[in-house]
């Protein structure tokens, strides 16, 4: 409310000043409601966000629906049996082989039947007679898993060390640093195959602990140690700046300890950028995994993921391209909605801010 | 021994059912000595200039080691032993017959000496004559190689024992004695051997000239005796087989061959190795026609399509000797589980036979087996008897498709009967090595065999016999031993004429060992295709037993 002056300027003037400014007075923001503020007008990245809700939920509700929908396991073969389809028995599996001495090509499975067999085969099956949408569900929970958990355990350990390396310097930055340089010497995909691969065989049992051969841990702990470096080095490179600011300087000189300072002070600075990470990494997460699953090093036969689905359908692209198709574009989905929620997310946080996933 | 087989290609033939003819063939390989006439040619008239063929890489290009049938088809026109195989279709092509010797050996009574002469004037490709000694050289070369062929060798006197030459590789073998004046070869064995003639007839056994270097000389080819030779070789991109100036139809029970150079393209994966064939880019394409192509080969490219199954067997092995399928029951149970057909369609797109017999069909050893009938609640039935529902099985197989996919249908109806199996799935470059070791106590495992040489010995006494169990490197798989059948196998393996009550005997260990004790789970005889370009005259094909498409005698329209 402006109060226009016709008379000489009074104490109680400056009371009617003051009391009007109260009544105005403009109410704090906070860095987290601004940046939400900003999230929820960028429909496109809310758009997305919806579909990598729903994809979650939908491959969550997989035990769901393997029991009471499709009536079989993901891991349950049907070869040589058949199902009903309008009234009639369908083979699963195409037959083949010699018959009279004539040979007939056979091994195609059937397509997708939507809703045509009650439930059964929706997208299909694939060439163990198994029901491509209860594995597709499955290999979804069995990817996010991997996807979800090796970004936890990546942005955890990239934090820890980023915050050490860049708070303490010195020795304990340049040892943390070589260790980065050692992993990134190495290309991201061909260290994972490689560990992929030998742990696939016999798993790991050292120090202590075991985990066995065909476990999820396998790939997720592998994809989790190559890619600490992708985010370890920019936080790093963050708190090394935030390390010089004044605010660090008055809390050490308050007598603040080192961890206070650390979680207290350079932890929160860096949030943002950690949750955008953390939202990106974990689609190049999934596509990490799915390609190691394609290869054989990632997740373990007879478990489904979407990254061995492909790599189960690529030799039937002609005869049944359903089995490669529907799982890549789960991929693409997956990793298309995780992406530009990211894009939307590092926006909303900090719109100057440039926090890139390169490698 | 060791193998050939374990191979990502299927070869063979349908033709092997003619049983009588093959009799005949095996018989060939007695104690008779017999004149060497037979089977071969000159070339038909039918000569043109190039044979365009993509094929799988050779593991070796060398005699005294190569093991793949990749080398062993192609390489066959180029070295050749004192013995080969008749080039002829079907069951004839199982037939001994003379090659660089000038008739089948005299073989003593006891069936310990055989006595063999070289034919006159035989010339290697670079001109230099052939010597009886050079049989001698080669043999002892492929020992100093360490060839994975020096197993088979092991009755000549002077080869086995703490002083034998394949412990010390040094001097000479004892049990071969050459006169090259007189273009002698005679052969001494510690016992006898019902299948040294077919061993003769190996690679390894084929002979290359005094002072070849005892080690790989793939790619600085070896003078040759056969009709062609080797021009180059680059490993993994290809070869140029030309004609050998010098031969002279030297060995006329093998053709000279119709095309007068061969261009290989090494490609290993199907479909591309197809697609080059059905553009017309290549006449011949070695790898099977992928699953997924069939059809289309069939309706479009019938005439160009060949379907054969050759003298194989894929067999689930069961480790005897360790819970749960030391138990009878429980092996029984896995034999009941397992649908051959569901296989043949599902994994292998229809491209096998299904069977009981551990012995293919088309060996006068084989009578057909019809003891197990798929019936998922019988087998779980005797799962339960047996007592040993509910236990973890390691499963063991190849990672990369078909081979994969079979392995994971075997899990899947291990769980269907009650066990919980726990998959392996490994490179096949490690695959046979880790099963074969006793300390990976694999359970159950994928595998196959394609036939060495058309020989019972070479299926029962490689890989089912219990006295041949090892620790490493171990054919016996799963531990097959049944003393009374061990002996059985004994006793057969020092006959060497194949009557029809031996053969009789032979057909009595398959049933005992796979009806009787269900040792071991034969489902399938796998089939594969040769495919040709349009170029191809499809009436000039032949496919023999034992050397598969017989490209020698291919000729175009």
């Amino acid at each position: 409310m402006a109060t226009e002056s016709t008379t000489d300027f009074t104490l109680d003037t400056a009371a009617a000043l003051a009391a009007a400014e109260d009544e105005g007075a403009i109410e704090g923001k906070s860095p987290w409601y601004l940046a939400w503020r900003r999230l929820r007008r960028n429909y496109v990245a809310l758009a997305f966000l919806f579909v990598f809700v729903a994809i979650v939920v939908l491959c969550l509700c997989a035990p769901l629906y393997a029991h009471h929908v499709a009536h079989t396991g993901p891991n349950t073969g049907h070869l040589g049996e058949t199902f009903t389809r309008d009234g009639q028995q369908v083979p699963i599996v195409s037959k083949g082989g010699f018959q009279n001495g004539q040979f007939h090509a056979g091994g195609i499975p059937v397509g997708p039947q939507l809703w045509h067999a009650g439930g059964k085969y929706v997208l299909g099956a694939d060439n163990q007679g198994r029901d491509v949408a209860v594995r597709l569900l499955y290999g979804g929970l069995n990817s996010l898993a991997i996807g979800i958990g090796s970004a936890v355990i990546c942005t955890f350990f990239a934090m820890v060390f980023a915050l050490l390396a860049g708070y303490y310097g010195g020795k304990t930055d340049w040892i943390i640093s070589r260790f980065f340089d050692l992993i990134w010497a190495f290309p991201v995909l061909l260290l994972a195959i490689a560990l992929g691969t030998a742990l696939s065989i016999n798993g790991f049992h050292h120090f202590g602990i075991n985990i066995k051969s065909g476990s999820l841990w396998i790939p997720t702990l592998v994809i989790s140690y190559v890619l600490i470096p992708y985010i370890g080095r920019p936080l790093r490179g963050q708190i090394l700046s935030l390390r010089e600011k004044e605010f660090i300087e008055a809390a050490n000189s308050q007598g603040a300890s080192s961890l206070r300072v650390m979680f207290s002070e350079l932890l929160p600075n860096i949030a943002s950028s950690i949750l955008v990470f953390f939202t990106l990494i974990i689609a190049n997460n999934i596509l990490t995994e799915a390609g190691l699953s394609f290869l054989g090093a990632g997740v373990q036969p007879p478990s489904p993921s979407w990254g061995t689905m492909i790599a189960d359908g690529q030799d039937r692209i002609a005869t049944a391209p359903w089995l490669a198709i529907i799982p890549g574009i789960m991929i693409v989905l997956t990793v298309l909605s995780l992406n530009v929620f990211g894009d939307g997310l590092r926006d909303a946080l900090d719109p100057r801010a440039k926090v890139r996933m390169e490698h | 021994m060791t193998k050939r087989s374990r191979l990502t290609r299927v070869v063979g033939v349908l033709a092997l059912l003619a049983a009588l003819a093959f009799l005949a063939g095996c018989g060939g390989g007695g104690n008779k000595s017999s004149s060497g006439s037979s089977g071969g040619s000159s070339n038909s008239g039918k000569t043109y200039p190039v044979l365009r063929v993509i094929w799988d890489a050779p593991d070796y290009m060398d005699p005294q080691l190569y093991y793949t049938v990749a080398a062993y088809q192609i390489n066959n026109y180029v070295w050749s032993g004192l013995l080969g195989y008749k080039h002829a279709a079907g069951p004839a092509g199982a037939q001994l017959v003379p090659y660089l010797a000038e008739s089948m050996p005299k073989i003593s009574a006891d069936g310990k000496d055989l006595k063999f002469t070289l034919r006159k004037n035989l010339h290697y490709s670079n001109g230099a004559a052939v010597k009886a000694s050079d049989f001698k050289y080669s043999i002892e070369r492929a020992f100093k190689m360490d060839s994975p062929g020096v197993g088979f060798f092991s009755a000549i006197s002077g080869v086995s024992g703490a002083n034998g030459f394949a412990t010390t590789k040094k001097g000479h073998i004892t049990g071969i004695i050459t006169n090259d004046a007189n273009r002698t070869i005679e052969l001494k064995l510690d016992h006898p051997e019902g299948d040294i003639l077919y061993i003769l007839a190996l690679e390894f056994a084929h002979v290359v000239p005094s002072g070849t270097p005892a080690s790989d000389q793939s790619t600085h080819p070896i003078p040759s005796t056969g009709p062609y030779m080797v021009q180059s070789y680059q490993p993994n991109r290809g070869f140029t087989l030309v004609r050998n100036p010098h031969y002279n139809n030297q060995i006329p029970t093998e053709p000279s061959g119709n095309p007068d150079k061969v261009v290989g393209t090494i490609i290993t994966d199907p479909v591309a190795a197809y697609q080059r064939v059905v553009s017309d880019k290549a006449d011949y394409d070695f790898q099977p026609v992928p699953n997924d192509r069939l059809p289309e080969a069939q309706s479009k490219y019938k005439d160009q399509l060949r379907i054969y199954t050759n003298a194989n067997t894929y067999y689930y092995a069961l480790n005897n000797a360790i819970p749960p399928f030391n138990n009878i029951n429980a092996r029984k149970a896995v034999q009941m589980a397992i649908d051959p057909q569901a296989i043949i369609s599902g994994v292998y797109g229809g491209l096998g036979r299904p069977t009981e017999n551990f012995l293919p069909p088309g060996y006068p050893q084989y009578k057909k087996i019809d003891a197990w009938h798929f019936d998922l609640a019988k087998a779980k039935q005797l799962v339960q008897q047996s007592g040993t529902a509910g236990q973890t099985v390691d499963v063991y197989g190849p990672n990369e498709d078909p081979s994969k996919a079979n392995t994971e249908y075997l899990a899947g109806q291990l769980t269907k009967i009650g066990y919980k199996p726990k998959l392996h799935l490994l490179s096949h470059a490690v695959y046979f090595q880790t099963i074969g070791n006793q300390a990976t106590k694999a359970q159950a495992m994928f595998t196959d065999w394609y036939q060495d040489y058309p020989h019972p010995i070479d299926w029962f006494d490689t890989l089912l016999n219990g006295n041949r169990i090892a620790k490493i490197h171990n054919n016996n798989v799963g531990n097959v031993n049944v003393p009374s059948v061990n002996k059985e196998i004994e006793a057969l393996k020092k006959i060497t004429t194949l009557t029809p009550d031996v053969n009789n005997r032979w057909a009595k260990v398959d049933s005992d060992l796979m009806a009787k004790y269900a040792t071991t789970v034969p489902y399938m005889n796998r089939s594969s295709t040769d495919f040709f370009g349009s170029k191809v005259d499809m009436s000039c094909y032949t496919f023999s037993v034992v050397l598969y498409w017989d490209w020698g005698l291919s000729c175009m329209k």
